[in-house]
């Protein structure tokens, strides 16, 4: 279980780009998921059967960290923040490294 | 209501922080050898290509088809092989979070099933696709066990006193499916018609499904839409 | 999946025991020390807390069951009704005969 509470720089600063999530509704409507979503989960599901990151254990990450130190992001997003997040933590890869390839992703895809 | 992230203007962003996100772990991942590129291809092809339509379809056959209700109520995982999907695909044995035991749970006038995973957020995404943000939140997983008709009102589904209301929590091996009752109206009706009838929320057991409501249609406004918290 | 001979039977009353771990498990908090009924068998599986360690070759099998509450029993100020139920699944470790250890 990664016990690291505190939030990452290069996580918090993804906020800009979703509305904020300003209520703990159950029911916030319909929406679709976009394509990184399923991107996503299926990045869960490799980490967890290469066994570098349990499905529960993310799963009880997410609770812990999506109520607390990423409390303002909306729920669709918490698989990827605490995926890094407890890549991170876990010093699989560094917040440097992060950052980089982010930039670097960023870069080639607004090439097109 | 909550008037949120409902709108989340998704389509507008052509390129967001998530989507960087996503595929700079996936990259740092597959570069540091956690999993292959091939690897993360199956699973995303896999889990794309689910969807609560084959949920709606056994329903439906179900309501038609009294042998084919029989075999998928005594056998869910191998009936579900009729309608194209086998639980063990793709790895063999499932995936990671969908293990092969999969249990249908029949409605009937006196018991209403629905299903949630406290411990985590287990779905039977082979015949449901990907569960909805709700199911997966805190609120959800907790309440539901503990407050099911609150929860259910909120969702705008209110059940008689001697309807047993039965909470299914998924915590080990296997997933389930709440098969609801066919509706009244619906007489002559064939099977294409009456698994558009039958939703997500149906077959997760919030809601119940209605002559007059298909998933792809606009809820009326303005009473707010279904599943709105009513005050 | 193999077969085992389960200990219980269907319409046995049983509790779930009332142990703290520390290890991986799958048992919930709020089951813990409350009494059921047992209404299914399932196939028999690897324990979790010896799966979640990759004990998959030599990791213990046990039977499991579905367990039936009565949502009245599982929270003294439920707010539904006396008919309202809840079920889930137990390893036949975490399982005791009701009545047998505090109830």
């Amino acid at each position: 279980m990664s016990g690291g509470n505190r939030p990452y720089d290069v996580l918090m600063s993804t906020l800009g780009d979703v509305e904020e999530r300003t209520s703990a509704d159950l029911v916030c409507g319909e929406r679709t998921p976009a394509p990184w979503e399923s991107a996503m989960q299926a990045t869960c599901e490799c980490l967890s059967s290469g066994g570098t990151l349990d499905n529960l254990e993310r799963r009880q990450a997410e609770d812990r960290l999506g109520e607390s130190v990423y409390a303002r992001f909306p729920v669709h997003t918490r698989s990827a923040l605490i995926v890094a997040h407890s890549l991170m933590d876990r010093d699989v890869i560094t917040e440097e490294e992060l950052r980089a390839k982010m930039k670097e992703v960023r870069a080639r895809l607004e090439m097109v | 209501m909550s008037t949120t992230h409902s709108h989340a203007p998704l389509e507008e962003s052509p390129l967001t922080e998530f989507e960087v996100l996503e595929l700079a772990v996936r990259e740092l991942a597959i570069e540091k050898g956690l999993f292959s590129a091939d690897d993360h291809r199956r699973f995303s092809e896999w889990a794309e290509a689910r969807t609560y339509t084959v949920g709606s379809r056994m329903t439906a056959r179900s309501w038609l088809d009294p042998a084919f209700k029989e075999r998928l109520l005594s056998n869910g995982t191998e009936t579900s092989k009729e309608v194209g999907v086998d639980w063990l695909q793709p790895t063999g044995q499932g995936t990671p979070s969908d293990y092969t035991f999969f249990y249908v749970l029949e409605n009937t006038p006196k018991v209403h099933n629905v299903i949630v995973c406290t411990l985590c957020s287990c779905y039977p995404r082979p015949v449901l696709g990907m569960s909805p943000d709700w199911y997966r939140t805190p609120n959800y997983r907790r309440r539901m066990v503990r407050w099911p008709r609150q929860v259910l009102a909120e969702f705008g589904l209110h059940l008689p006193p001697d309807v047993e209301v039965r909470v299914h929590d998924s915590n080990q091996k296997s997933r389930f499916m709440v098969m609801p009752m066919r509706p009244e109206g619906t007489d002559g009706w064939n099977e294409d018609q009456l698994a558009a009838i039958v939703t997500r929320d149906c077959l997760i057991g919030v809601a119940l499904p209605r002559a007059d409501v298909t998933a792809s249609q606009v809820p009326k406004q303005p009473k707010g839409r279904s599943g709105g918290k009513k005050r | 999946m193999k077969t085992m001979t389960p200990r219980f039977q269907v319409g046995d009353r049983v509790t779930v025991r009332d142990a703290t771990t520390m290890f991986h498990t799958r048992t919930q908090g709020f089951t813990r020390g409350q009494t059921g009924t047992v209404v299914e068998h399932r196939p028999a599986w690897i324990v979790p807390e010896d799966e979640a360690f990759g004990i998959m070759e030599n990791g213990r099998y046990t039977p499991f069951y579905v367990v039936r509450f009565k949502q009245t029993d599982l929270w003294p100020d439920y707010t539904g009704f006396e008919v309202d139920t809840l079920e889930t699944e137990c390893s036949e470790m975490w399982l005791e005969p009701a009545g047998k250890g505090k109830k």
